[in-house]
């Protein structure tokens, strides 16, 4: 299955796209169904700091498909109401992109995160970095995140995290 | 401290609210605590495992530099250059050999002695390198935890732990040969005092997640040590048994060698707290911003015995158990912002849960009362100069 580069550029945009309306909806749900099904699915934060000198720790480590499933539980059903809630706009561009193989492309693109806290209603930056993503065009055509690292410049966070980057 | 017009209640179990959040206090603080008579933790050794390894880390404001030589001795400097003080090193961590001032080019070994200083024919007559090394706070290690003390009537670093120094240990792996696996960095809009308070104790009834990951808190002791107040909590772990809502349960398994050291918590005077839980080995260096902020790094480990799952076990617990973001801490992370916007209230925050009389202060503790951290409040009141009430 070929695509043309620009039907395949729109078709990544709009999965970049997907996601930040997904978290930016709190829709946790709608954040999984950006993922592929496959059980090594992945999403992985992190700061730049670490991954540079090469400690592989994150602030969100979800390295299979069942993490994956465990994060929309735990923002859905066990953290529900122990947190200030805040708002999030997330800025996305693709920056690169390269066909790994007929099914798989890697794309980078940076983000930055804005927030907005509901009890204080000031808008600051929650973080800036970029996504290394491979993505899984899938038989239906459709494409899918397999794996998802948000590589943080922002190495001390403002504020502590309730959904993913 | 008449100066600052705070009266101290006179009972043991109420704290001024006033004493989190104004500036004054606050200023008082960083000369009485931070530069008074205190040991904080600044580094663990495993952080810089090889020669030329350092870490730079603001304490209290203060830059500090702590670097391994190339015979493997890990020192802390001041990160300020000997000759007009501009910041030395610039780097997180990193790893070098010298450290160059690019202001005059002065250029310091790992040991901190200074070995290169262009054109100093031209400097004061009897000019001699050896006059300037990087210089120094006092520090001290226990396992490998690298303690620095801003004052030089501090106490020996072994009586300032005192009886938190076995507890320490056992969380330092036994034998405090760690592991770096790396960090979790966070500024939280708290007042230092707010998150310390709150961060080593634990509400049970905070944690939505115990009940619905069908986990119960497992036997355990609660106790203070030394005259500061260092909170010391050994708990055997009770792992989950029954079903739970997660898929992938490995975030919450054990697969340490021994459940009777399965949890412990040492919280020293006055900002350190460390944890080791399940298979999670946390230290968390802190240092007050301002009033109103505190920054927390979260380091993790594992241990040198580790085996290559075991490691990779710790690394996905760490990363997702423990921290600003972590499955059973997150709602941690809440409270202690909720507390210092609750704090800008009059009046008293009371402490209930185990006080057993308002007058008298204790020693040991259940797992879950309060009023083990009302000792160190003790301490920090008469280290502020506050007088009690009389009535």
């Amino acid at each position: 299955m070929m695509q043309t580069d620009n039907a395949l550029e729109a078709a990544m945009d709009a999965l970049l796209l997907a996601d930040a309306s997904a978290l930016d909806g709190k829709d946790m749900k709608g954040w999984l169904a950006n993922y592929s099904e496959e059980d090594e699915s992945s999403y992985i934060c992190r700061s730049a700091e670490n991954s540079e000198n090469g400690l592989a720790l994150g602030f969100m480590y979800d390295d299979c498909r069942s993490r994956l499933e465990d994060r929309v539980t735990f923002v859905n059903d066990i953290w529900a109401g122990t947190f200030q809630d805040y708002r999030t706009r997330h800025f996305v561009q693709r920056v690169e992109y390269r066909r790994v193989d007929a099914a798989t492309i890697s794309m980078r693109s940076n983000f930055s995160v804005f927030m907005t806290p509901t009890d204080s209603g000031i808008t600051q930056v929650l973080a800036a970095g970029q996504y290394l993503d491979t993505i899984r065009l899938e038989k239906t055509g459709a494409l899918k995140l397999l794996s998802r690292r948000a590589e943080l410049d922002t190495s001390v966070l403002p504020r502590y995290l309730v959904y993913p980057l | 401290m008449t100066e600052t017009g705070l009266t101290w209640p006179k009972n043991v179990n109420e704290i001024p609210k006033a004493a989190f959040t104004r500036k004054d206090i606050y200023a008082e603080e960083m000369k009485r605590i931070f530069f008074g008579q205190e040991w904080h933790p600044v580094a663990h050794e495993s952080e810089l495992p090889n020669p030329g390894d350092f870490k730079t880390f603001r304490l209290a404001g203060v830059p500090l530099l702590i670097a391994r030589d190339m015979e493997g001795v890990v020192r802390v400097f001041y990160n300020a250059c000997s000759h007009r003080g501009n910041q030395l090193e610039t780097a997180v961590m990193g790893n070098k050999t010298e450290f160059e001032c690019p202001y005059h080019r002065w250029l310091f070994d790992a040991k901190g002695d200074l070995v290169g200083c262009p054109n100093h024919r031209d400097f004061l007559p009897g000019f001699d390198k050896s006059d300037y090394p990087l210089a120094q706070p006092r520090f001290d290690s226990f396992f490998g935890l690298f303690f620095v003390t801003l004052s030089a009537e501090t106490e020996p670093l072994p009586e300032f732990l005192g009886g938190s120094q076995n507890t320490l240990r056992e969380l330092l792996g036994g034998d405090g040969r760690l592991k770096l696996l790396g960090y979790q960095k966070v500024r939280y809009d708290s007042n230092w005092k707010s998150y310390t308070d709150n961060d080593g104790y634990h509400a049970p009834l905070l944690h939505q997640a115990f009940k619905l990951l069908n986990w119960q808190g497992g036997k355990g002791r609660q106790f203070t040590s030394t005259k500061h107040g260092h909170i010391c909590f050994e708990s055997a772990l009770s792992v989950v048994s029954g079903p739970t809502v997660l898929k992938d349960d490995s975030l919450i398994a054990f697969k340490g060698q021994d459940p009777a050291v399965g949890s412990r918590i040492v919280s020293l005077f006055p900002t350190f707290v460390s944890t080791k839980h399940l298979d999670v080995i946390n230290l968390r260096f802190a240092t007050p911003i301002d009033e109103e902020t505190v920054e927390v790094h979260y380091a993790y480990f594992a241990h040198q015995d580790d085996d290559e799952d075991m490691v990779r076990h710790r690394l996905r617990q760490s990363s997702n158990l423990l921290g600003p973001c972590g499955l059973i801490s997150m709602e941690d992370a809440s409270i202690f912002h909720r507390i210092h916007i609750g704090n800008h209230t009059p009046g008293n925050a009371i402490f209930q849960k185990g006080v057993h009389d308002q007058s008298k202060l204790e020693a040991e503790f259940l797992q879950n009362d309060e009023s083990g951290n009302l000792p160190r409040w003790e301490y920090y009141r008469s280290v502020m100069g506050f007088e009690r009430a009389e009535a």
